[in-house]
């Protein structure tokens, strides 16, 4: 955790008016107060500024979103790392607690032009439209497999991924191997088999699944895979969200995700999901009050639950839907919804530090770099050297996670929205899905609320 | 003598007593030269520049925190004006005008409508039960011959923390699965009255209530207190010999000796019930759904969140017309009371 510069008033010193010898000890005496509580405050700062480093050493910051407790130390380690071994740069790290508003640190950055060299870029397309963030050259765009990576409308690439483009294979239900083992469960093959499972452990007398909604966001962690399929069958005419744009599709195309989403969540969901904390999931797991749980950190939870309670057999499996099919979103490499890392054009007007970034970034996608990053627990970029990099098998469960990379009845699709304010509906959306899984709305109200939200926002541009 | 004549009068002697008051040099030469006819005039000239150069010091004194005010809060709210005539999305550096579109979707709006219920709710009933509650700590505390100096540290304690951290301090104790408000019902054996307190529609908004009022209570009981403190003994006394009955005594002379402290804290527990965010912020999330968003959560979710900045500018200006004349209703209610009192 970083802080910011304390930084000493004068006031206590212009507050003293030396008028005579009595003044002149005040004003003395205001003036060693004020030394000694600058120097007080300084101290109490962890870490320093850009004048901490050695002269010769450029300082930059590098904002990003804390998550799990794998992702949090990776990038200390990657960060640590470049710092040892760099001559000119020091990166400090500038992290965003969890439960923080990302919109709201970024946009405060920028009101008040104090914008990191690098960040952990959300929201992508409104900053790079807005001008706020600086192509990323080709001795950083070059370390990296061309198909995770995107150019802008103006051949531009602004941002690059921080861990492998593996989409959104990471959204999983994760679950206790022994309960599985002990009552002769099966992962499901198709969604029937999921319900089937899910009705035999509460058949148990336990509860089957723990999801989490306190966040907002983590309620993706259930609707997406239910959605998949449907977001799946508009993968190849452009994608789903860019089709209810069109008015070829509309929300009322999601009632049968919707209805699931609502079933499963009066039926087999652990009660207290409303005000539960994503990180909350993997205690419950581990705890035993609930037997699978929703997750979307992929190896990253196994590594956590594995933290948690070295002794707990962790698997995990993705919903699959009617046919069996895994149905998988690909990853944005543009457009609002691409993530990852981008320099800031703030950082770019000042050439020590944009060439500050790029060092840190060339080093990010080396081989050295992916194999540290895999032996923290997470899976490594997919860099161009990809061949080269030690996978970290040794996580309980892993073989899981690899293991549905190799599925064959793994289906890849896209749907990356086309409009630049879709962030604005996505939070919307899940909003009104929390509201109708908790009965406030009814699921025809859902979508007409949804619907009507979509519109005014694609109107709106 | 009334109570107020006394209070004039006590003033009046202080400052006579300080002797370096601002009134000092106008009044010392209305007493002292009135055998001379222009000795009156000559001086209050003199006294008058002193006092328009003093004036000027003073202004000079609040002039650089003027100033921030202007620029921090003054002429960003007038932009706010501007902006909630845009459709600007806050990041940007160009938007258009779009005239009173954002005003007519604010007003057809069932989220904005069910935030406006949830801030009247939580304005005017948080201002009710923290005024009745304080009041009546505020008459115990009076009462106390001993320790009454620790008692009101105690109450006073929870307004000492700010509004986000005890707020965290609740989010974990009303935590539905791990929350010590639930472990300890269930150990008691009433594990049915184990609620997901912030997560039931139902209920959470009564929680956040529950919340504020704990939060904001400390400030209310203090100002009750040091007004009981000042009533006349002497009219006290006077009731007792007529035979009053404590009841009687409360109504008929405490009571309306305590209009002032009423209007103001009436008026600071509305102003603030108006401008709750930090609870809902850290505890609900607005959530479940939309259910406990307030008007001031919602102008932050959809102007920061949602990238909605003329939007939310638009409601921001819904609620300081809302807070502006609320407030100016109930002062002008409480003030005819006072009068009457």
């Amino acid at each position: 955790m970083t802080y910011a510069m304390a930084r000493p008033s004068s006031r206590g010193v212009g507050a003293a008016k030396p008028t005579g010898r009595g003044a002149r000890r005040k004003a003395g005496i205001a003036l060693a107060m004020t030394a000694v509580a600058a120097l007080a405050l300084t101290g109490c700062s962890t870490t320093a500024g850009a004048d901490t480093g050695p002269a010769d050493k450029t300082t930059i910051r590098f904002t990003y979103a804390t998550g799990d407790e794998t992702w949090n130390s990776v990038v200390e380690g990657v960060v640590d790392a470049f710092n040892e071994q760099s001559d000119t740069a020091t990166v400090q790290l500038d992290p965003l607690p969890a439960g923080s508003d990302y919109a709201t640190a970024v946009k405060t950055m920028d009101a008040t032009g104090n914008w990191p060299a690098l960040i952990d870029m959300r929201d992508t397309l409104t900053y790079i439209n807005a001008g706020k963030l600086a192509p990323i050259p080709e001795s950083v765009t070059s370390l990296l497999d061309k198909n995770v990576y995107g150019e802008s409308s103006d051949g531009n690439v602004y941002v690059v991924p921080t861990t492998a483009l593996n989409g959104e294979i990471g959204i999983n239900i994760v679950y206790d191997k022994a309960y599985f083992t002990k009552h002769k469960l099966e992962v499901p093959e198709t969604y029937d088999d999921f319900i089937d499972l899910m009705d035999e452990i509460k058949s148990n007398g336990d509860v089957p699944l723990a999801t989490a909604a306190g966040e907002v966001w983590p309620s993706d962690q259930l609707w997406k895979p239910l959605a998949a399929p449907v977001f799946a069958e508009w993968g190849d005419e452009g994608g789903f969200w860019n089709a209810v744009q069109a008015g070829e599709a509309s929300i009322d195309d999601l009632r049968k995700p919707l209805e699931e989403l609502k079933r499963i969540t009066d039926t087999y969901v652990l009660d207290g999901w409303q005000s539960t904390a994503d990180a909350q999931t993997t205690t419950l797991l581990v705890n035993g009050q609930a037997v699978m749980a929703t997750s979307s950190a992929g190896l990253g939870r196994l590594l956590d639950i594995n933290k948690v309670d070295p002794d707990f057999e962790a698997g995990l499996f993705i919903i699959p839907d009617e046919d069996g099919n895994i149905d998988v979103l690909k990853n944005a490499v543009n457009g609002d919804t691409a993530t990852g890392i981008a320099i800031s054009s703030q950082a770019a007007e000042d050439k020590k530090e944009y060439q500050a970034a790029v060092d840190f970034l060339e080093f990010y996608f080396s081989v050295d770099t992916a194999n540290l990053i895999e032996k923290l627990g997470m899976i490594a970029p997919n860099i161009a050297d990809s061949d080269k990099v030690k996978r970290n098998t040794s996580i309980p469960g892993a073989d899981d996670f690899f293991g549905l990379l190799e599925n064959p009845n793994l289906n890849w699709y896209s749907n990356e929205p086309k409009l630049a304010t879709f962030s604005s509906f996505n939070t919307f959306f899940r909003q009104t899905r929390i509201e109708m899984q908790d009965g406030q709305t009814t699921i025809d109200q859902a979508i007409e609320k949804a619907q009507a939200e979509f519109e005014k926002i694609a109107a709106a541009g | 003598m009334s109570d107020q004549e006394g209070q004039t009068a006590a003033v009046a002697t202080a400052v006579r007593l300080a002797g370096d008051g601002p009134l000092k040099p106008l009044e010392e030469p209305r007493g002292t030269g009135g055998d001379r006819p222009d000795a009156d005039i000559a001086p209050v000239r003199v006294v008058s520049r002193r006092f328009r150069r003093q004036r000027w010091g003073m202004f000079m004194f609040i002039l650089p925190a003027l100033v921030v005010y202007l620029v921090m809060v003054v002429l960003p709210s007038l932009q706010s004006l501007q902006l909630s005539l845009t459709d600007w999305d806050g990041v940007n550096s160009s938007y258009d005008y779009i005239g009173l579109r954002n005003y007519e979707e604010i007003l057809g709006s069932g989220r904005f409508w069910n935030a406006v219920r949830n801030t009247l709710l939580l304005g005017l009933g948080s201002a009710v039960i923290i005024n009745v509650i304080s009041l009546v700590v505020a008459l115990l505390l009076d009462k106390l011959n001993r320790g009454q100096g620790f008692f009101r540290t105690v109450v006073y304690l929870p307004a000492l923390v700010s509004g986000f951290i005890a707020a965290t301090i609740w989010k974990y104790m009303l935590n539905f699965n791990f929350g010590s408000v639930n472990t300890l019902l269930r150990d008691l054996g009433l594990g049915d009255v184990a609620q997901d307190w912030l997560g039931d529609s139902d209920l959470v908004v009564g929680v956040l209530l529950f919340i504020v009022c704990f939060t904001l209570g400390g400030n209310t009981t203090l100002i009750y207190l040091a007004n009981l403190q000042s009533v006349p003994q002497e009219l006290v006394e006077a009731a007792r010999i007529d035979g009053a009955s404590n009841a009687k005594v409360f109504r008929y002379v405490t009571w309306p000796m305590l209009a002032g402290a009423v209007t103001v804290n009436m008026t600071l527990a509305v102003i603030a019930g108006w401008t709750i965010f930090d609870q809902v912020m850290v505890l609900t999330s607005g959530g479940p759904g939309f259910v406990s968003e307030t008007m001031a959560f919602f102008i932050y979710k959809v102007g920061f969140g949602e990238y909605r900045a003329g939007y939310g500018s638009a409601a921001a200006i819904v609620l300081f017309i809302v807070v502006i004349v609320s407030t100016v209703l109930a002062n002008r209610y409480m003030r005819k009371r006072e009068i009457q009192a």
